[in-house]
C-alpha cells in the first residue's frame, strides 16, 4: 500500500513538472507587430478576426518563464531561459494574431508554422521547418537548416528567402522574389513573375511561370546545379544565357552554341517577342532548361 | 554583449575604419550602402543594436568585394586586349610581370577587406560555437562548399581570365559567403535569446 502511494505521489509530481501549460491574451493593434521568441518546440501562429493577441504555451519544466508583454503596436511573446544552462528541452507555443498584423519570429530549434496572418513576415530560425502562406506584404525568411514552405494567394508581397541548407518549396508566390541557398534544390510556382534573383551554390532550381509581365527581370544562377525555367507559350523578353560547363535545352527554338571549340561551355542569346524583358541564366557546372510549355 | 579586442574597441568598428584608409573606390559607395540599408523591408527591433553593426559591415564588405573583383577583373582584361591588339609595341611588362599562379583569390582585394572579413570570420564562428552540433556541422560544410568553389571558380579564372561567366559567378560566390557569415553571426542561438533570470 505505501509503495502504490509513494508511486502515485512520485507520477503525479512527475506530471507537473513536465510540462506548465500558460495562457495568455491582450488586446492589441489590428495591423501592430508580434514578436515571438523561442528557442526549441513548435511554433504555430493564426491570424484571426479579433483585435487580441492570445498564447497557449505548453512551458518544458525547464523553462523559467514566458513573457508577455505589450508596448503600443507591438506585442512580444518570449520563452525566457534559465541563465548558464544548456537547454534540451522543448517549449510548444501556439498563437493567434490579428490577421493583419506583422510577425518577427526567432527560433533556434523550432518548427514554425503561420497561417493567415497578412502583415509583413521576417522569419528566423537556425533549424526547423518554416511553412507560411505569402500575401500582399513582403516576407522574409532566413533559416540555416531545415526546409522552407511558402504558399501564397497570388498577392502583391515580396519574397525574400535563404537557406543554407534545406529546400525551398514556393507556391503561388508573387510575381517579385529573391532567394539564396547554398545547398538545397528549390521548387517555384508563380502565376505572374515580374522581378526574380535566384542563386544556388549546390543545387536545383525548377520554376514555373503562368504568365510574365513585359517588363520581365530575372538573374538566375547556379554554380554546381540544373537550372529548368518553364514559361508561357509567350512572352516579350531578351534570354541571355551561359554555362561553364553543361548543355542547354530550348524549347523556344534558337540553338545554343559552343563558347569554344573544345570547351563544354554553352551560351545561347536570343529575343521573343518584343524582347522587352531579360532573363539571364548562368551555370557553372549544370545544364540550363528553358520551355514554353 | 558588446565586444571587444585588446585595445577596447569594438573590432567590427576597427575593421570598418580600417576600410576607406587604404582603398579607393571608383565611385560613392554610401548611396548604394544606404539604399541596401533601406531596402530591408522589415526594422530590426531596436534593442539588437549590434545587427545593425553586421549589416552594415556586411554591406561594406559586399560592396567592396564586388569592386574589387570588377576592378581586378577589368584591369585585368584590359591588360589582355591591350596585349593583344598590340603585341609588338607593347611587350607586355605587366602580364608577364603577373605571378604565373596568378588567380581572383581573396587576397587579392586587399588587406581592408581581408581583416574586415577576418573580423566578420571571427565573429561568425563564435555564433557558431554556439549552434548545436548538427547544424554547425551544416553550415561548416556549407562554408566549406562555398569556399572550395570560389577556389575552383579563381583557379579556373587563371586559365581564363577574360571569360565574363567565371567572372560573374566568382564574384558572386565571394558575395554568397560573406552574406553567409554575416547571415549566421546575426541568427539567434539559445545563448542570446532571453536569459535574463
Amino acid at each position: 500500500m505505501r509503495v502504490a502511494v509513494t508511486v502515485a505521489a512520485a507520477l503525479l509530481l512527475a506530471q507537473a513538472a513536465r510540462a506548465d501549460e500558460v495562457e495568455k491574451s491582450a488586446q492589441a493593434d489590428p495591423r501592430g507587430e508580434v514578436v515571438i521568441g523561442n528557442v526549441a518546440g513548435e511554433v504555430q501562429v493564426t491570424g484571426w478576426d479579433r483585435n487580441e493577441v492570445h498564447v497557449r504555451a505548453d512551458l518544458d519544466d525547464e523553462v523559467q518563464r514566458l513573457d508577455f508583454k505589450t508596448s503600443g503596436a507591438r506585442t512580444t511573446i518570449e520563452v525566457v531561459l534559465p541563465k548558464g544552462r544548456n537547454y534540451q528541452g522543448s517549449t510548444d507555443l501556439v498563437v493567434q494574431v490579428p490577421r493583419n498584423s506583422s510577425l518577427v519570429i526567432n527560433t533556434v530549434s523550432a518548427d514554425q508554422a503561420i497561417k493567415d496572418v497578412r502583415g509583413m513576415q521576417r522569419l528566423q530560425a537556425v533549424s526547423g521547418t518554416i511553412q507560411t502562406e505569402l500575401w500582399n506584404e513582403d516576407l522574409e525568411i532566413k533559416n540555416v537548416s531545415g526546409e522552407v514552405h511558402v504558399r501564397g494567394h497570388g498577392g502583391k508581397g515580396m519574397l525574400r528567402a535563404t537557406s543554407v541548407s534545406g529546400g525551398m518549396r514556393l507556391d503561388d508566390i508573387g510575381s517579385e522574389m529573391d532567394l539564396n541557398s547554398v545547398t538545397g534544390d528549390m521548387t517555384v510556382r508563380v502565376s505572374e513573375l515580374s522581378k526574380a534573383r535566384i542563386k544556388t551554390t549546390n543545387g536545383d532550381v525548377e520554376l514555373r511561370a503562368s504568365k510574365v509581365t513585359d517588363d520581365v527581370r530575372i538573374d538566375a544562377e547556379a554554380i554546381n546545379g540544373d537550372l529548368r525555367f518553364r514559361f508561357p507559350r509567350t512572352l516579350d523578353a531578351e534570354f541571355d544565357i551561359s554555362t561553364f560547363n553543361g548543355d542547354i535545352d530550348n524549347c523556344f527554338g534558337p540553338k545554343p552554341h559552343k563558347t569554344s571549340e573544345y570547351g563544354p561551355g554553352n551560351t545561347l542569346r536570343f529575343k521573343e517577342g518584343n524582347g522587352d524583358g531579360r532573363i539571364r541564366l548562368k551555370a557553372l557546372n549544370g545544364t540550363v532548361e528553358i520551355c514554353n510549355r | 554583449m558588446n565586444e571587444s579586442n585588446k585595445t577596447g574597441r569594438d573590432p567590427l568598428d576597427e575593421a570598418l575604419a580600417s576600410l576607406p584608409e587604404s582603398i579607393a573606390p571608383q565611385r560613392d559607395l554610401w548611396p548604394q550602402i544606404r539604399a541596401e540599408i533601406e531596402q530591408t523591408p522589415i526594422a530590426a527591433p531596436k534593442s539588437v543594436v549590434q545587427s545593425n553593426w553586421f549589416r552594415l559591415a556586411a554591406a561594406v564588405l559586399l560592396v567592396l568585394a564586388t569592386s574589387f573583383v570588377t576592378y581586378y577583373v577589368t584591369r585585368q582584361s584590359m591588360q589582355q586586349q591591350v596585349a593583344q591588339v598590340t603585341p609588338e609595341a607593347a611587350p607586355a611588362p605587366q602580364l608577364t610581370g603577373q605571378p604565373a599562379s596568378f588567380t581572383f583569390g581573396r587576397e587579392r582585394l586587399g588587406a581592408g577587406y581581408m581583416n574586415a572579413r577576418a573580423e566578420l570570420d571571427k565573429r561568425f564562428k563564435e555564433r557558431l560555437a554556439a549552434l548545436p552540433p548538427a547544424d554547425r556541422a551544416k553550415v561548416e560544410k556549407n562554408l566549406a562548399d562555398l569556399r572550395h568553389a570560389a577556389d575552383e571558380i579563381s583557379a579556373t579564372l587563371a586559365q581564363h581570365p577574360s571569360d565574363p561567366l567565371l567572372q560573374d559567378l566568382l564574384m558572386s560566390t565571394y558575395q554568397s559567403e560573406l552574406q553567409l557569415l554575416a547571415n549566421v553571426s546575426d541568427l539567434p542561438t539559445a545563448g542570446s535569446m532571453r536569459t535574463d533570470l
